[in-house]
Protein backbone atom coordinates (compact mmCIF):
# COMPACT_ATOMS: atom_id res chain seq x y z
CA UNK A 1 0.00 0.00 0.00
CA UNK A 2 1.36 3.40 -0.97
CA UNK A 3 0.35 5.08 2.28
CA UNK A 4 1.57 2.27 4.50
CA UNK A 5 5.19 2.33 5.55
CA UNK A 6 4.89 -1.23 6.81
CA UNK A 7 5.81 -0.92 10.48
CA UNK A 8 5.52 -4.30 12.14
CA UNK A 9 4.41 -4.92 15.67
CA UNK A 10 7.20 -5.98 17.98
CA UNK A 11 7.18 -7.15 21.59
CA UNK A 12 9.55 -4.38 22.59
CA UNK A 13 7.05 -1.62 22.03
CA UNK A 14 3.86 -3.30 23.11
CA UNK A 15 3.50 -0.97 26.07
CA UNK A 16 3.23 2.36 24.31
CA UNK A 17 0.77 4.06 26.60
CA UNK A 18 1.55 2.43 29.93
CA UNK A 19 -1.07 4.28 31.94
CA UNK A 20 -3.97 3.46 29.65
CA UNK A 21 -2.85 -0.04 28.72
CA UNK A 22 -1.93 -1.17 32.21
CA UNK A 23 -5.11 0.27 33.68
CA UNK A 24 -7.34 -1.70 31.35
CA UNK A 25 -5.22 -4.84 31.48
CA UNK A 26 -4.88 -4.76 35.25
CA UNK A 27 -8.61 -4.30 35.62
CA UNK A 28 -9.24 -7.36 33.48
CA UNK A 29 -6.55 -9.42 35.21
CA UNK A 30 -7.57 -8.23 38.68
CA UNK A 31 -11.21 -9.04 38.13
CA UNK A 32 -10.41 -12.50 36.79
CA UNK A 33 -8.03 -13.17 39.67
CA UNK A 34 -10.68 -12.07 42.12
CA UNK A 35 -13.26 -14.32 40.51
CA UNK A 36 -10.86 -17.23 40.28
CA UNK A 37 -9.67 -16.71 43.84
CA UNK A 38 -13.13 -16.31 45.37
CA UNK A 39 -14.76 -19.14 43.50
CA UNK A 40 -11.61 -21.24 43.83
CA UNK A 41 -11.72 -20.96 47.62
CA UNK A 42 -15.42 -21.84 47.53
CA UNK A 43 -14.65 -24.85 45.36
CA UNK A 44 -11.93 -25.99 47.74
CA UNK A 45 -14.24 -25.63 50.76
CA UNK A 46 -16.91 -27.73 49.02
CA UNK A 47 -14.30 -30.15 47.69
CA UNK A 48 -12.88 -30.60 51.20
CA UNK A 49 -16.38 -31.29 52.53
CA UNK A 50 -17.11 -33.72 49.73
CA UNK A 51 -13.79 -35.48 50.22
CA UNK A 52 -14.39 -35.71 53.95
CA UNK A 53 -17.88 -37.11 53.46
CA UNK A 54 -16.67 -39.57 50.85
CA UNK A 55 -13.71 -40.68 52.97
CA UNK A 56 -15.96 -41.15 55.99
CA UNK A 57 -18.37 -43.06 53.80
CA UNK A 58 -15.60 -45.29 52.50
CA UNK A 59 -14.13 -45.92 55.93
CA UNK A 60 -17.57 -46.75 57.25
CA UNK A 61 -17.97 -49.61 54.81
CA UNK A 62 -17.89 -53.07 56.37
CA UNK A 63 -15.46 -55.55 54.95
CA UNK A 64 -16.10 -59.29 55.30
CA UNK A 65 -14.43 -60.48 58.46
CA UNK A 66 -11.64 -63.00 58.59
CA UNK A 67 -12.82 -65.96 60.63
CA UNK A 68 -10.78 -66.35 63.79
CA UNK A 69 -8.42 -69.24 63.86
CA UNK A 70 -8.36 -70.89 67.20
CA UNK A 71 -8.51 -74.26 68.70
CA UNK A 72 -11.93 -75.43 69.78
CA UNK A 73 -12.60 -74.94 73.44
CA UNK A 74 -13.98 -77.40 75.88
CA UNK A 75 -16.21 -76.43 78.77
CA UNK A 76 -14.61 -76.65 82.19
CA UNK A 77 -16.46 -77.24 85.39
CA UNK A 78 -17.44 -74.13 87.30
CA UNK A 79 -14.83 -72.98 89.82
CA UNK A 80 -15.70 -73.32 93.52
CA UNK A 81 -17.64 -70.37 94.95
CA UNK A 82 -15.54 -67.52 96.15
CA UNK A 83 -15.36 -67.33 99.95
CA UNK A 84 -17.07 -64.29 101.48
CA UNK A 85 -14.02 -63.44 103.48
CA UNK A 86 -11.47 -61.99 101.21
CA UNK A 87 -7.91 -62.76 101.93
CA UNK A 88 -5.68 -59.82 102.59
CA UNK A 89 -3.32 -59.41 99.68
CA UNK A 90 0.26 -59.78 100.59
CA UNK A 91 2.16 -56.53 100.72
CA UNK A 92 3.87 -55.76 97.44
CA UNK A 93 2.03 -58.42 95.52
CA UNK A 94 -0.14 -57.62 92.52
CA UNK A 95 -3.89 -57.55 92.77
CA UNK A 96 -5.56 -60.81 91.83
CA UNK A 97 -6.81 -60.83 88.27
CA UNK A 98 -10.24 -61.95 87.21
CA UNK A 99 -10.25 -65.40 85.73
CA UNK A 100 -9.73 -65.15 81.99
CA UNK A 101 -12.11 -67.20 79.93
CA UNK A 102 -9.34 -68.05 77.64
CA UNK A 103 -6.79 -68.89 80.22
CA UNK A 104 -6.29 -72.17 81.87
CA UNK A 105 -7.78 -70.78 85.07
CA UNK A 106 -11.08 -69.99 83.36
CA UNK A 107 -14.00 -72.12 82.48
CA UNK A 108 -12.92 -72.59 78.88
CA UNK A 109 -9.84 -74.39 77.90
CA UNK A 110 -8.43 -75.04 74.46
CA UNK A 111 -9.40 -78.47 73.41
CA UNK A 112 -6.01 -79.43 72.21
CA UNK A 113 -3.73 -82.04 73.40
CA UNK A 114 -0.32 -82.24 71.96
CA UNK A 115 1.82 -85.07 73.04
CA UNK A 116 5.33 -85.06 71.88
CA UNK A 117 7.62 -87.99 72.01
CA UNK A 118 10.69 -87.51 73.98
CA UNK A 119 12.71 -88.29 70.99
CA UNK A 120 14.26 -85.37 69.22
CA UNK A 121 12.46 -84.28 66.10
CA UNK A 122 14.59 -83.68 63.03
CA UNK A 123 12.34 -80.81 61.90
CA UNK A 124 10.23 -78.32 63.85
CA UNK A 125 6.60 -79.32 64.15
CA UNK A 126 3.99 -76.88 62.93
CA UNK A 127 0.58 -77.27 64.41
CA UNK A 128 -2.12 -76.03 62.10
CA UNK A 129 -5.40 -75.54 63.87
CA UNK A 130 -8.52 -76.43 61.96
CA UNK A 131 -9.85 -73.46 59.95
CA UNK A 132 -13.52 -72.72 59.24
CA UNK A 133 -14.66 -73.49 55.72
CA UNK A 134 -11.57 -75.49 54.98
CA UNK A 135 -8.11 -74.35 54.03
CA UNK A 136 -8.31 -74.98 50.31
CA UNK A 137 -9.51 -72.10 48.09
CA UNK A 138 -10.41 -74.48 45.32
CA UNK A 139 -12.52 -77.59 45.57
CA UNK A 140 -12.83 -80.42 43.16
CA UNK A 141 -16.31 -81.30 42.02
CA UNK A 142 -17.97 -82.92 39.04
CA UNK A 143 -17.67 -79.67 37.14
CA UNK A 144 -13.97 -79.51 37.82
CA UNK A 145 -11.99 -77.02 39.90
CA UNK A 146 -14.29 -74.54 41.64
CA UNK A 147 -13.65 -71.54 43.82
CA UNK A 148 -14.60 -72.21 47.40
CA UNK A 149 -16.02 -68.92 48.57
CA UNK A 150 -16.39 -70.16 52.09
CA UNK A 151 -12.81 -71.26 52.37
CA UNK A 152 -10.58 -69.53 54.84
CA UNK A 153 -8.12 -68.44 52.13
CA UNK A 154 -10.83 -66.88 50.02
CA UNK A 155 -12.26 -65.03 53.02
CA UNK A 156 -8.82 -63.69 53.95
CA UNK A 157 -8.19 -62.51 50.41
CA UNK A 158 -11.67 -61.05 50.20
CA UNK A 159 -11.19 -59.16 53.46
CA UNK A 160 -7.87 -57.65 52.53
CA UNK A 161 -9.00 -56.88 49.03
CA UNK A 162 -11.86 -54.89 50.54
CA UNK A 163 -9.54 -53.16 53.05
CA UNK A 164 -7.03 -52.27 50.36
CA UNK A 165 -9.82 -51.13 48.10
CA UNK A 166 -11.04 -48.74 50.78
CA UNK A 167 -7.50 -47.48 51.40
CA UNK A 168 -7.03 -46.95 47.67
CA UNK A 169 -10.34 -45.11 47.40
CA UNK A 170 -9.40 -42.86 50.31
CA UNK A 171 -6.08 -42.16 48.66
CA UNK A 172 -7.81 -41.51 45.35
CA UNK A 173 -10.19 -39.08 47.02
CA UNK A 174 -7.27 -37.23 48.62
CA UNK A 175 -5.53 -37.15 45.25
CA UNK A 176 -8.72 -35.90 43.62
CA UNK A 177 -8.89 -33.05 46.12
CA UNK A 178 -5.26 -32.13 45.47
CA UNK A 179 -5.85 -32.40 41.72
CA UNK A 180 -8.69 -29.89 41.98
CA UNK A 181 -6.41 -27.55 43.95
CA UNK A 182 -3.54 -27.83 41.46
CA UNK A 183 -5.93 -27.50 38.51
CA UNK A 184 -7.33 -24.33 40.01
CA UNK A 185 -3.87 -22.89 40.70
CA UNK A 186 -2.64 -23.86 37.22
CA UNK A 187 -5.75 -22.50 35.50
CA UNK A 188 -5.48 -19.31 37.56
CA UNK A 189 -1.85 -18.73 36.61
CA UNK A 190 -2.55 -19.49 32.96
CA UNK A 191 -5.54 -17.20 32.97
CA UNK A 192 -3.62 -14.33 34.57
CA UNK A 193 -0.65 -14.64 32.21
CA UNK A 194 -2.87 -15.16 29.16
CA UNK A 195 -5.10 -12.25 30.05
CA UNK A 196 -2.16 -9.97 30.73
CA UNK A 197 -0.70 -10.74 27.29
CA UNK A 198 -4.08 -10.49 25.59
CA UNK A 199 -4.94 -7.26 27.42
CA UNK A 200 -1.66 -5.61 26.48
CA UNK A 201 -1.98 -6.74 22.86
CA UNK A 202 -5.61 -5.62 22.68
CA UNK A 203 -4.95 -2.21 24.20
CA UNK A 204 -1.86 -1.87 22.03
CA UNK A 205 -4.18 -1.82 19.01
CA UNK A 206 -5.77 1.27 20.51
CA UNK A 207 -2.61 2.79 21.98
CA UNK A 208 -0.72 2.30 18.70
CA UNK A 209 -2.87 4.65 16.60
CA UNK A 210 -2.92 7.15 19.48
CA UNK A 211 0.86 7.03 19.63
CA UNK A 212 1.08 7.55 15.89
CA UNK A 213 -1.30 10.50 16.08
CA UNK A 214 0.81 11.94 18.90
CA UNK A 215 3.90 11.81 16.69
CA UNK A 216 2.07 13.75 13.97
CA UNK A 217 0.72 16.17 16.57
CA UNK A 218 4.30 16.90 17.69
CA UNK A 219 5.29 17.54 14.07
CA UNK A 220 2.32 19.80 13.48
CA UNK A 221 3.20 21.67 16.66
CA UNK A 222 6.67 22.29 15.23
CA UNK A 223 5.15 23.51 11.98
CA UNK A 224 5.84 20.41 9.90
CA UNK A 225 2.85 19.01 8.05
CA UNK A 226 4.35 15.81 6.67
CA UNK A 227 2.45 13.21 4.76
CA UNK A 228 0.18 11.12 6.98
CA UNK A 229 0.58 7.38 6.55
CA UNK A 230 -2.07 4.72 7.09
CA UNK A 231 -2.48 2.60 10.19
CA UNK A 232 -1.22 -0.94 10.39
CA UNK A 233 -3.50 -3.86 9.65
CA UNK A 234 -5.54 -4.84 12.69
CA UNK A 235 -5.23 -1.48 14.41
CA UNK A 236 -8.27 -0.05 16.13
CA UNK A 237 -9.53 3.56 16.03
CA UNK A 238 -9.60 3.56 12.25
CA UNK A 239 -12.45 6.08 12.15
CA UNK A 240 -10.70 8.29 14.67
CA UNK A 241 -7.56 8.16 12.58
CA UNK A 242 -9.58 9.14 9.50
CA UNK A 243 -10.83 12.18 11.39
CA UNK A 244 -7.23 13.06 12.21
CA UNK A 245 -6.17 12.67 8.59
CA UNK A 246 -8.95 15.01 7.52
CA UNK A 247 -7.93 17.50 10.21
CA UNK A 248 -4.34 17.32 9.02
CA UNK A 249 -5.52 17.86 5.46
CA UNK A 250 -7.59 20.82 6.66
CA UNK A 251 -4.60 22.52 8.27
CA UNK A 252 -2.48 21.80 5.19
CA UNK A 253 -5.23 23.36 3.07
CA UNK A 254 -5.10 26.47 5.29
CA UNK A 255 -1.37 26.71 4.79
CA UNK A 256 -1.67 26.15 1.05
CA UNK A 257 -4.38 28.81 0.87
CA UNK A 258 -2.05 31.26 2.61
CA UNK A 259 0.81 30.25 0.30
CA UNK A 260 -1.28 30.82 -2.80
CA UNK A 261 -2.51 34.20 -1.60
CA UNK A 262 0.96 35.29 -0.51
CA UNK A 263 2.48 34.26 -3.82
CA UNK A 264 -0.04 36.30 -5.77
CA UNK A 265 0.36 39.31 -3.49
CA UNK A 266 4.16 39.13 -3.69
CA UNK A 267 4.08 38.81 -7.48
CA UNK A 268 1.82 41.85 -7.72
CA UNK A 269 4.03 43.77 -5.27
CA UNK A 270 7.19 42.91 -7.21
CA UNK A 271 5.46 43.89 -10.43
CA UNK A 272 4.46 47.17 -8.85
CA UNK A 273 8.09 47.80 -7.83
CA UNK A 274 7.56 47.22 -4.13
CA UNK A 275 9.69 44.05 -4.07
CA UNK A 276 12.19 45.48 -1.60
CA UNK A 277 9.60 46.91 0.76
CA UNK A 278 10.27 45.63 4.31
CA UNK A 279 6.70 44.26 4.53
CA UNK A 280 7.17 42.39 1.28
CA UNK A 281 10.43 40.94 2.57
CA UNK A 282 8.62 39.86 5.69
CA UNK A 283 5.84 38.27 3.64
CA UNK A 284 8.43 36.51 1.52
CA UNK A 285 10.00 34.98 4.64
CA UNK A 286 6.56 33.88 5.80
CA UNK A 287 5.92 32.31 2.41
CA UNK A 288 9.22 30.43 2.53
CA UNK A 289 8.38 29.10 6.02
CA UNK A 290 4.91 28.02 4.97
CA UNK A 291 6.19 26.35 1.81
CA UNK A 292 8.75 24.43 3.83
CA UNK A 293 6.11 23.30 6.31
CA UNK A 294 4.02 21.54 3.64
CA UNK A 295 6.89 19.96 1.72
CA UNK B 1 -5.18 47.86 12.32
CA UNK B 2 -7.16 45.04 13.72
CA UNK B 3 -6.54 43.39 17.03
CA UNK B 4 -5.57 39.75 16.72
CA UNK B 5 -6.80 38.97 20.19
CA UNK B 6 -10.19 40.34 19.24
CA UNK B 7 -10.13 37.98 16.29
CA UNK B 8 -9.74 35.03 18.59
CA UNK B 9 -13.03 35.87 20.26
CA UNK B 10 -14.11 36.10 23.85
CA UNK B 11 -13.03 32.60 24.60
CA UNK B 12 -9.41 33.39 23.95
CA UNK B 13 -8.73 34.92 27.32
CA UNK B 14 -10.78 32.31 29.16
CA UNK B 15 -11.21 29.14 27.17
CA UNK B 16 -14.13 27.94 29.25
CA UNK B 17 -16.08 31.19 29.22
CA UNK B 18 -19.25 31.25 27.16
CA UNK B 19 -19.08 27.55 26.35
CA UNK B 20 -21.58 24.92 27.33
CA UNK B 21 -20.24 22.58 29.98
CA UNK B 22 -20.99 19.13 28.70
CA UNK B 23 -22.29 16.74 31.28
CA UNK B 24 -22.32 12.98 31.04
CA UNK B 25 -25.65 11.64 29.83
CA UNK B 26 -26.94 8.08 29.89
CA UNK B 27 -27.97 8.38 26.26
CA UNK B 28 -24.46 8.99 24.98
CA UNK B 29 -22.48 6.54 27.06
CA UNK B 30 -21.83 4.33 24.06
CA UNK B 31 -19.93 6.88 21.99
CA UNK B 32 -17.70 4.43 20.17
CA UNK B 33 -19.80 1.29 20.06
CA UNK B 34 -17.21 -0.85 18.31
CA UNK B 35 -14.41 -0.02 20.70
CA UNK B 36 -16.50 -0.11 23.86
CA UNK B 37 -18.62 -3.16 23.09
CA UNK B 38 -15.60 -5.17 22.05
CA UNK B 39 -13.86 -4.66 25.37
CA UNK B 40 -17.08 -5.15 27.32
CA UNK B 41 -17.86 -8.37 25.48
CA UNK B 42 -14.39 -9.78 26.06
CA UNK B 43 -14.40 -9.04 29.78
CA UNK B 44 -17.99 -10.11 30.45
CA UNK B 45 -17.70 -13.29 28.40
CA UNK B 46 -14.48 -14.18 30.15
CA UNK B 47 -15.94 -13.49 33.58
CA UNK B 48 -19.05 -15.46 32.69
CA UNK B 49 -16.91 -18.33 31.50
CA UNK B 50 -14.81 -18.39 34.68
CA UNK B 51 -17.85 -18.05 36.92
CA UNK B 52 -19.72 -20.69 34.92
CA UNK B 53 -16.91 -23.25 34.88
CA UNK B 54 -16.03 -22.82 38.54
CA UNK B 55 -19.70 -22.69 39.48
CA UNK B 56 -20.24 -25.99 37.72
CA UNK B 57 -17.29 -27.46 39.63
CA UNK B 58 -18.81 -26.31 42.92
CA UNK B 59 -22.17 -27.81 41.99
CA UNK B 60 -20.52 -31.03 40.88
CA UNK B 61 -18.64 -31.38 44.15
CA UNK B 62 -21.74 -30.77 46.21
CA UNK B 63 -23.75 -33.15 44.10
CA UNK B 64 -21.09 -35.83 44.59
CA UNK B 65 -21.29 -35.26 48.31
CA UNK B 66 -25.08 -35.64 48.25
CA UNK B 67 -24.83 -38.83 46.23
CA UNK B 68 -22.25 -40.24 48.61
CA UNK B 69 -24.52 -39.59 51.58
CA UNK B 70 -27.42 -41.13 49.69
CA UNK B 71 -25.43 -44.29 49.01
CA UNK B 72 -24.47 -44.58 52.66
CA UNK B 73 -28.04 -44.21 53.75
CA UNK B 74 -29.21 -46.93 51.41
CA UNK B 75 -27.67 -49.54 53.70
CA UNK B 76 -29.25 -48.07 56.79
CA UNK B 77 -32.75 -46.82 56.02
CA UNK B 78 -35.55 -47.32 53.51
CA UNK B 79 -35.88 -45.45 50.22
CA UNK B 80 -38.66 -43.21 51.52
CA UNK B 81 -36.58 -42.16 54.47
CA UNK B 82 -33.64 -41.51 52.17
CA UNK B 83 -35.85 -39.22 50.11
CA UNK B 84 -37.00 -37.39 53.20
CA UNK B 85 -33.39 -36.86 54.27
CA UNK B 86 -31.63 -36.25 50.97
CA UNK B 87 -34.58 -34.32 49.56
CA UNK B 88 -33.25 -31.35 51.50
CA UNK B 89 -29.78 -31.83 50.06
CA UNK B 90 -31.15 -31.93 46.53
CA UNK B 91 -33.16 -28.79 47.20
CA UNK B 92 -30.03 -27.18 48.58
CA UNK B 93 -28.11 -28.20 45.45
CA UNK B 94 -30.83 -26.70 43.25
CA UNK B 95 -30.93 -23.51 45.33
CA UNK B 96 -27.16 -23.33 44.92
CA UNK B 97 -27.54 -23.51 41.14
CA UNK B 98 -30.16 -20.75 41.18
CA UNK B 99 -27.98 -18.64 43.43
CA UNK B 100 -24.99 -19.08 41.17
CA UNK B 101 -27.00 -18.30 38.04
CA UNK B 102 -28.38 -15.17 39.71
CA UNK B 103 -24.88 -14.18 40.86
CA UNK B 104 -23.55 -14.80 37.33
CA UNK B 105 -26.26 -12.66 35.71
CA UNK B 106 -25.72 -9.96 38.35
CA UNK B 107 -21.99 -10.06 37.74
CA UNK B 108 -22.42 -9.71 33.98
CA UNK B 109 -24.92 -6.83 34.33
CA UNK B 110 -22.86 -4.92 36.91
CA UNK B 111 -19.67 -5.56 35.02
CA UNK B 112 -21.19 -4.40 31.74
CA UNK B 113 -22.47 -1.19 33.30
CA UNK B 114 -19.14 -0.53 34.97
CA UNK B 115 -17.26 -1.22 31.76
CA UNK B 116 -19.55 1.07 29.78
CA UNK B 117 -18.69 3.81 32.28
CA UNK B 118 -15.01 2.97 32.15
CA UNK B 119 -14.73 2.73 28.39
CA UNK B 120 -16.80 5.90 28.08
CA UNK B 121 -13.93 7.67 29.81
CA UNK B 122 -11.75 6.63 26.88
CA UNK B 123 -14.34 7.00 24.13
CA UNK B 124 -15.35 10.44 25.46
CA UNK B 125 -11.97 12.14 24.92
CA UNK B 126 -11.66 10.42 21.53
CA UNK B 127 -15.09 11.68 20.57
CA UNK B 128 -14.26 15.20 21.71
CA UNK B 129 -10.95 15.13 19.84
CA UNK B 130 -12.78 13.88 16.74
CA UNK B 131 -15.11 16.90 16.92
CA UNK B 132 -12.07 19.21 17.00
CA UNK B 133 -10.53 17.23 14.13
CA UNK B 134 -13.71 17.78 12.11
CA UNK B 135 -13.49 21.51 12.79
CA UNK B 136 -9.85 21.53 11.75
CA UNK B 137 -10.81 19.67 8.58
CA UNK B 138 -13.11 22.57 7.79
CA UNK B 139 -10.23 24.96 8.41
CA UNK B 140 -11.57 26.14 11.75
CA UNK B 141 -9.13 26.51 14.62
CA UNK B 142 -11.38 27.37 17.54
CA UNK B 143 -10.54 27.27 21.24
CA UNK B 144 -10.04 23.80 22.76
CA UNK B 145 -11.68 23.27 26.13
CA UNK B 146 -10.17 20.79 28.59
CA UNK B 147 -11.53 17.31 29.24
CA UNK B 148 -13.95 16.52 32.01
CA UNK B 149 -12.67 15.34 35.36
CA UNK B 150 -12.15 11.59 35.47
CA UNK B 151 -11.66 11.26 31.73
CA UNK B 152 -8.83 9.05 30.56
CA UNK B 153 -6.27 9.82 27.83
CA UNK B 154 -5.49 13.14 29.51
CA UNK B 155 -1.90 12.97 28.26
CA UNK B 156 -3.00 12.46 24.69
CA UNK B 157 -5.53 15.26 24.86
CA UNK B 158 -2.97 17.59 26.43
CA UNK B 159 -0.66 16.97 23.48
CA UNK B 160 -3.51 17.56 21.05
CA UNK B 161 -4.50 20.77 22.84
CA UNK B 162 -0.90 21.91 22.90
CA UNK B 163 -0.56 21.32 19.15
CA UNK B 164 -3.91 22.96 18.44
CA UNK B 165 -3.06 26.02 20.52
CA UNK B 166 0.37 26.40 18.89
CA UNK B 167 -1.04 26.01 15.34
CA UNK B 168 -3.85 28.41 16.17
CA UNK B 169 -1.48 30.96 17.74
CA UNK B 170 0.82 30.67 14.75
CA UNK B 171 -2.13 31.27 12.43
CA UNK B 172 -3.19 34.28 14.53
CA UNK B 173 0.36 35.64 14.44
CA UNK B 174 0.49 35.10 10.67
CA UNK B 175 -2.82 36.90 10.20
CA UNK B 176 -1.52 39.67 12.42
CA UNK B 177 1.73 39.91 10.46
CA UNK B 178 -0.11 39.85 7.12
CA UNK B 179 -2.51 42.52 8.34
CA UNK B 180 0.41 44.71 9.37
CA UNK B 181 2.10 44.12 6.02
CA UNK B 182 -1.16 44.86 4.21
CA UNK B 183 -1.57 48.13 6.08
CA UNK B 184 2.06 49.07 5.44
CA UNK B 185 1.80 48.28 1.73
CA UNK B 186 -1.44 50.23 1.38
CA UNK B 187 0.21 53.19 3.11
CA UNK B 188 3.36 53.01 1.00
CA UNK B 189 1.27 52.71 -2.18
CA UNK B 190 -0.36 56.00 -1.29
CA UNK B 191 2.95 57.64 -0.54
CA UNK B 192 5.26 55.79 -2.95
CA UNK B 193 5.89 56.02 -6.61
CA UNK B 194 4.27 52.91 -7.96
CA UNK B 195 4.19 52.36 -11.69
CA UNK B 196 0.75 53.05 -13.04
CA UNK B 197 0.22 49.93 -15.16
CA UNK B 198 0.44 47.50 -12.30
CA UNK B 199 -1.18 49.82 -9.84
CA UNK B 200 -4.64 48.38 -10.30
CA UNK B 201 -3.63 44.72 -10.20
CA UNK B 202 -1.56 45.27 -7.01
CA UNK B 203 -4.50 47.09 -5.52
CA UNK B 204 -6.75 44.16 -6.41
CA UNK B 205 -4.34 41.67 -4.87
CA UNK B 206 -4.19 43.67 -1.66
CA UNK B 207 -8.00 43.70 -1.57
CA UNK B 208 -8.02 39.94 -2.07
CA UNK B 209 -5.45 39.52 0.70
CA UNK B 210 -7.65 41.58 2.98
CA UNK B 211 -10.64 39.34 2.18
CA UNK B 212 -8.48 36.30 2.78
CA UNK B 213 -7.46 37.64 6.16
CA UNK B 214 -11.07 38.43 7.08
CA UNK B 215 -11.98 34.83 6.31
CA UNK B 216 -9.04 33.53 8.32
CA UNK B 217 -10.05 35.61 11.32
CA UNK B 218 -13.52 34.10 11.18
CA UNK B 219 -11.98 30.61 11.11
CA UNK B 220 -9.89 31.38 14.16
CA UNK B 221 -12.83 32.31 16.36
Amino acid sequence: MANDRGYKRSWKNLLINKRYQLRFTLFMVGLSTLLMGGLGIWIMVVANETTKVSITSERGKRCPKIPTIQAPYEEQPAPPPTPMKLEEPAAGSAAPTAPDAKTEDGRRKPKIDVTLDEMELPKPVTIVPPVPGGADIYTLSDKGKELNKKSFGFLVVDHWRCELDIAAKVKRLEHGRMRILFTLIGAGILLVVGLAIYGIKMTHKVAGPLFKVQLYLAKMRDGRFDKVYNLRKGDQLVEFYDHFKQAHAGVVALEKGDIERLKKTLLAAEAAGAGEHPSVVELRAMLARKEKSVE
Amino acid sequence: MSDPTAASGPGASNPNAGRARYKRKLSNYLLDKKLQLRYILVVTLLSGLIAGALGYMIYDQRHQSTQSIEQDLQDLVSDDEIKSITGDYETEDRVLVYKMVAAGVGLVVILSLYLILMTHKVAGPLYKTSIYFDRMAQGRLSVVTPLRRGDMLQDFFEKFKDMHDVVRQRAIDDVDAMEKALAALRESRNQGDYRGETHNSFNEELDKLEQHLQQRKKQLV
